[in-house]
């Protein structure tokens, strides 16, 4: 009776003592150290670390997104089957939230009070993880790789010392989009298609340090109005021959609709979020006159941008790993660019847990991301973690789409928010190869 | 000018599915008296229908004939099975179970056919027609979709003024008691009204799926403001819902044009307590006479 009464009323005792660590409000150097080695943090074990991760599985936002977790899944499982991290397998738990707030708050919390997790990763969207990322940080849990290129992630570590950036945001995507054709199309008229949060003003606010004077108007959508005929036209009317659009995918197919039927022709820029040839091309295929099934042939001439090799460049060793991690452990279907994007960060995460080494703790799992300035892995351009700034990666490339294929029409160019100056990337980190095998060592 | 005729004349095609919907609503509401809130959900499930067969590889008016075929059979079994045993139970228990029914072919759909986006073929171009010149945002599909809506309503107004089976309709849903006594198999009538304001749903419903993407909740916003049509044109007339229909998407299309898209729903909430609190009995309503 009396050993079996002991195990709640320790584990009372640790939440209460986990409870107590918090009261500091995240100031994490007072509470690191003083643990001893080996199995040493919730969630880890000597031979298990247990990880979970929020995600849109079903409702408006899933088609796409939810394939993000399947990818890094397959990498976990490739990793695990080559026997782990340290001697420690990768278990990763995937929670539903239906890209709802209120149930991303619900599943975050059984996730880490239930589950007991180590560490969050990869946790989608804006408003979704808004939701939870206060109190990630208030319970001392890393954060790692927000899928989001929201600035909130990364711009403020002293508020959120837990959480982690990883896409390059939105703010320094609008600056390269807005350097690009500031330079390769100063007569054009300029057009921006904004979503009415985050996403849009980040992006706008980045546009606008390069090309405040061509913009001739701008128009923004509801997420969720499918009907985006009143903006089309207003761009149309403002006489704007290149649109920047920061909106998603089913919005790209809804303005490419929309301006077919408006006999609207601009050329259009759309951010990286939005422009998946593979998605959009299977929704718009069935419209596209002459186009040859499956050839994703819609979005031809469409600019946008690239962070990661992406499923279409075949020859890239990183993709080529992709497809082998895959063929071994994916759960079937075809490889994607959101398979690609969550094995991506499965990778980071490993790197992460690989260079915290065998004692692992979360303030040392958060320590060692920000030491990962030498860091190389499938992104174009380095990451900005330090101390400081838990940005993710710093830069991407222009490239056009050409029979569902990027073509590249500028060098990796990386930046950082403010006023930071672009400049072309000097790590020649786009060029660069997976390792032996597959999986990151701890150097 | 140009961007006044085209948000015009995308509202005109907008508002020509939300008078659809708003008819659907109001073929039942006169049948039954009671409002079907599983409308929208009944209308998704049959243009998955369609697009399953399309997929198929048969052609889009076989789809679109099965739709509105399984809309009819699908509005009857629910009447016979679902609604029949609430029927001597106040109305408001037979609309709660309507509301049970939209969650419930809500998530059916997503199991069966998969929660994502997926893109629904058009009968017609969807390239704008061409006036003097310029392209104007009137598709061949968008005529189509208009010109569906305004013989739906023609056949409807006969039905309810000129046939046996109209009236009989109309006297089983106003006093069932009495239309019994009279020899009006009332059963039948409820059944018949289910099934044919399914099929009116189903129409509406691959009308706004024509040309552009369907996915299980791609009808949601359709209810709100479908509903708003029909409550403008006051619930019993098919002419006050196709004028109501029009009405707030010409509105709606405005406001989104030129005050912003985030103002929509708002906009259709402001218009519907209006004519909530200005004219009651909506747009249309004739003064009723006072109840002693």
């Amino acid at each position: 009776m009396k050993a079996r009464l002991l195990a709640p009323v320790a584990g009372l005792l640790t939440a209460t003592m986990v409870l107590a660590g918090c009261g500091a409000g995240g100031d994490r150097e007072s509470d690191s150290g003083g643990e001893g080695g080996g199995a040493s943090d919730v969630g880890v074990t000597e031979d298990t670390v247990t990880v979970g991760g929020h995600f849109p599985l079903t409702g408006v936002a899933a088609p796409g997104y939810s394939e993000i977790p399947t990818g890094a899944q397959a990498y976990f499982d490739y990793v695990n089957a080559a026997g782990g991290i340290n001697g420690r397998q990768i278990e990763y738990i995937v929670k539903d939230d239906g890209y709802n707030p209120t149930n991303t708050s619900q599943v975050t919390n059984e996730l880490v009070l239930q589950d007991e997790i180590f560490a969050m990763v990869g946790g989608l969207g804006t408003p979704t993880h808004s939701a939870v990322v206060d109190f990630l940080n208030s319970e001392g849990v890393p954060d790692l790789f927000v899928s989001s290129g929201s600035l909130q992630w990364g711009d403020d570590v002293e508020s959120k010392p837990y959480t982690f950036g990883w896409q390059p945001d939105y703010e320094i995507e609008g600056k390269i989009i807005g350097q690009y054709i500031a330079e390769n199309m100063p007569k054009a008229k300029v057009g921006l298609f904004l979503q009415d949060d985050d996403f849009g003003e980040d992006g706008e606010k980045g546009v606008r340090q390069y090309l405040d004077k061509q913009i001739v108007g701008v128009e923004r959508y509801t997420s969720g109005n499918t009907d985006v005929g009143p903006q089309v036209a207003g761009l149309q009317a403002k006489g704007a021959d290149l649109v920047i659009a920061f909106n998603t995918p089913s919005y790209t197919a809804l303005t490419q609709l929309t301006s077919l039927a408006l006999g609207y022709e601009p050329t259009w820029f759309y951010s990286n979020v939005g422009s998946d040839p593979q998605l959009v091309g299977s929704l718009l295929n069935r419209f596209s006159e002459g186009a040859v099934e499956g050839d994703n042939s819609s979005l031809n001439d469409v600019l946008t941008t690239e962070y990661i090799p992406g499923v279409d460049a075949t020859d890239d060793p990183w993709v080529q790993l992709w497809q082998e991690v895959w063929d071994q452990e994916g759960e079937g279907g075809e490889l994607t660019n959101y398979r690609i994007y969550g094995m991506s960060q499965a990778y980071a995460f490993v790197q992460a847990l690989a260079a915290a080494g065998e004692d692992l703790t979360r303030d040392g799992l958060v320590e060692a991301v920000e030491s990962f300035e030498d860091v190389t892995g499938p992104q174009l351009a380095p990451f900005r973690y330090s101390a400081d700034s838990h940005m993710g990666i710093s830069g991407m490339r222009v490239v056009e789409l050409q029979g569902g294929k990027a073509e590249e029409l500028t060098p990796v160019l990386v930046s950082d928010i403010g006023d930071a100056p672009i400049e072309e990337d000097s790590s020649d980190q786009a060029s660069d190869a997976p390792p032996e095998g597959g999986i990151p060592d701890g150097s | 000018m140009q961007q006044l005729v085209n948000t015009a004349l995308g509202g005109l095609t907008l508002g020509a599915v939300y008078a659809a919907f708003a008819l659907a609503l109001v073929l039942i509401f006169r049948s039954t008296r009671i409002v079907n809130f599983a409308q929208a959900p009944m209308a998704m499930v049959t243009t998955f229908i369609a697009l399953t067969l399309i997929d198929a590889g048969y052609s889009y008016w076989i789809g679109f004939a099965a739709a509105l075929l399984s809309g009819l059979v699908l509005g009857a079994v629910i009447e016979r099975v679902i609604i029949r045993p609430v029927e001597d139970k106040p109305e408001i228990n037979a609309v709660i179970l309507t509301l049970g029914l939209f969650i419930t072919l809500h998530a059916l759909a997503a199991v069966i056919f998969g929660n994502r986006f997926r893109s629904f073929p058009a009968p017609f171009g969807l390239r704008g027609l061409e006036v003097g010149g310029t392209t104007i945002r009137l598709t061949t599909s968008g005529i189509f979709t208009i010109a569906a809506v305004a013989t739906v309503m023609v056949l409807l107004l006969l039905l309810f003024r000129y046939t046996d089976v109209g009236l009989r309709m109309r006297a089983s849903a106003y006093n069932p008691e009495v239309a019994r006594l009279l020899g009006v198999r009332v059963g039948r009538m409820l059944t018949l009204g289910w099934a044919l304001a399914a099929v009116v749903g189903s129409l509406s419903g691959l009308l706004i799926a024509s040309g552009g993407l369907v996915h299980p909740g791609y009808m949601d916003s359709i209810v709100v403001y479908g509903f708003v049509a029909a409550v403008l044109g006051g619930l019993e007339s098919p002419v006050g819902a196709v004028v109501g229909g029009l009405t707030l998407g010409l509105s709606l299309s405005f406001v989104s044009g030129y005050l912003g898209s985030e103002l929509v729903a708002l906009a259709a909430l402001l218009i519907l307590m209006l004519v909530l609190t200005l004219k009651p009995g909506g747009l249309f309503a004739v003064a009723s006479a006072r109840r002693v």
